[in-house]
């Protein structure tokens, strides 16, 4: 979407039950605010153009009306007051908290109402919204004014470093604003939630066949190239799966570990060489960090991610293959499919076999420009 | 991209970026899907026909061997097998690799050929036949 569309974009916070306690001129301009009668299934096509959906009245919103693509607006839902976890959980499970993902958040002023459900859904830390009043006025005057901060595009000007932005990126937003820290300069916030769903939807079936048949009691051991502030780790399940995650940006690596206590995060210096073992992961991916890598970046990275799998393990990439630098401050070097294979025969000597190729088409984009691949090592163990 | 508008690319390097990722997708699926090929209109794949065509050669060989043995008078004066001697011997094959008759004339000669190796297996001329490598391997291959 361009950015003069993205800039147009509403909070609309839905009030329900108390649309007569809240105020559109207590809220910043942009806010709207809706009632019962604004959510009606034939009007809710009108959510698709919000940049995020409040949701006060959590009761009497119909979640279950909504389509793929409203469900891409990032959601902020508050939890209503005076509930426990168990009950919230029978009542909003399926429907609503079982559905919430990185780029949607919970506000909530109870904080072991907050970890009892963050633990339940694997919530990072970073999702909730802490409360400080309980009026829904005060509260949605709160939310959208943090939300009116947030919404800062940050792109890297004219003259693009890789390293260098990343850094400087993870430092600026990472801790206060996981969500923009990894957000496309020239995406809406609903475009990066879609995107995610897109690639969660091709990732979750190949992180299950990479895990294999192995049971549950053995450990498995996941490494992420790129981690960021960690949106995957909540992948796996952390009673099975040692997650690992390397990151060139130390901001990055400081909000993953504050977010994920259970997951390990290092630093990945500027030799983009791994501190650690041959042969130390079953898997080893990567999600749209490699096309942000000039060509001899993207060598190492693959063959250092070659190194760390264990044979029969496997590595992954989902990155865009379709795509043009088009001016010197562009975040994009492109490789067509067939260069990157090259590339990977190269890096690995040709000791991959390819298992899984899927072609991945974003929402309001007009070209097929993900790819996921999923190759097995092949070789004899070195270690034992 | 609006839903309702047509799919009309205007940059012809993108265009063929995104040419050459669904052309190495489309390769990649032919090439999965060839491995575990199917006969038409059958759920048999072409590894279960070949191990099936391999099963019958076997039965023909053996009951070949066993009629040049000095054992066959013996043998043929059993209706079974005189039976199997008229079906794989002296009948016409059925070809077309691809029909079910044929496919479950193969599956017969599969089982036919396993209950003889069993016979065969049991005392008292087990044993003796077990010595030979060829017997040895039938044993493994098809019990």
């Amino acid at each position: 979407m361009p950015e003069d569309a993205a800039s147009s974009l509403r909070t609309l916070v839905y009030a329900g039950r108390f649309a007569d306690k809240v105020s559109s001129a207590k809220l910043p301009d942009g806010c709207e605010v809706l009632s019962e009668w604004d959510v009606l299934p034939s009007q809710l096509a009108a959510l698709e153009h919000a940049a995020t959906l409040v949701v006060l009245d959590l009761f009497s919103f119909p979640f279950e009306s909504m389509t793929d693509k409203q469900r891409d607006v990032p959601l902020v839902v508050i939890l209503p007051s005076g509930f426990d976890a168990p009950f919230l959980s029978a009542v909003f499970d399926e429907a609503v908290l079982g559905r919430l993902g990185f780029f949607d958040r919970v506000a909530t002023a109870d904080r072991d109402l907050w970890e009892e459900l963050r633990l339940r859904y694997r919530w990072a830390g970073s999702q909730r919204i802490e409360l400080y009043c309980s009026l829904p006025d005060e509260a949605a005057a709160e939310i959208c004014g943090r939300l009116e901060e947030e919404a800062t595009l940050i792109s890297p000007g004219e003259d693009y470093e890789t390293i260098r932005y990343w850094r400087w990126r993870g430092d600026a937003l990472a801790a206060s604003e996981p969500q923009l820290a990894i957000h496309v300069p020239h995406h809406d916030p609903a475009s990066d939630k879609a995107v995610y769903r897109v690639q969660s939807k091709a990732l979750g079936p190949q992180f299950v066949a990479a895990r294999g048949a192995r049971t549950e009691d053995v450990p498995f051991e996941a490494l992420e190239v790129g981690v960021g502030v960690g949106r995957w780790a909540s992948k796996f399940d952390p009673a099975s799966t040692r997650f690992t995650g390397l990151d060139v940006s130390w901001g990055m690596i400081r909000a993953a570990r504050a977010d994920i206590p259970e997951g390990r995060f290092d630093l990945l210096e500027e030799d983009l060489v791994f501190p650690y073992a041959d042969e130390s992961f079953d898997l080893a991916f990567t999600v749209s960090v490699l096309q942000h890598n000039p060509t001899s970046a993207k060598r190492t990275l693959v063959s250092e991610m070659w190194r760390v799998t264990r044979p029969g393990g496997r590595l992954m990439f989902l990155e865009d293959f379709v795509a043009k630098k088009r001016t010197p401050g562009s975040t994009v070097y492109p490789m067509p499919i067939n260069e990157f294979v090259d590339l990977v025969l190269e890096a690995t000597a040709g000791r991959v076999v390819l298992e899984h190729l899927e072609a991945l088409r974003y929402p309001h984009d007009p070209f097929f420009r993900g790819g996921l691949l999923s190759l097995s090592k092949v070789g004899t163990p070195q270690t034992w | 991209m609006p839903d309702n508008e047509f799919y009309v690319p205007d940059d012809i390097d993108l265009l063929r970026m995104e040419n050459e990722l669904l052309a190495f997708e489309v390769r990649f699926l032919k090439t999965r899907l060839g491995q575990p090929a199917k006969i038409p209109g059958s759920s048999t794949s072409l590894n279960r026909l070949a191990y099936l065509e391999d099963s019958e050669r076997d039965l023909v060989l053996l009951l070949r061997r066993l009629l040049e043995s000095p054992f066959s008078p013996v043998l043929r004066r059993s209706k079974r097998f005189r039976a199997l001697e008229q079906k794989y011997l002296h009948s016409p094959r059925l070809q077309g690799p691809s029909s079910p008759e044929r496919l479950a004339y193969l599956e017969e000669a599969e089982r036919d050929l396993v209950l003889l190796l069993r016979r065969m297996s049991a005392r008292p001329f087990g044993p003796v036949l077990r010595r030979r490598k060829a017997f040895r391997t039938l044993e493994q291959r098809y019990l």
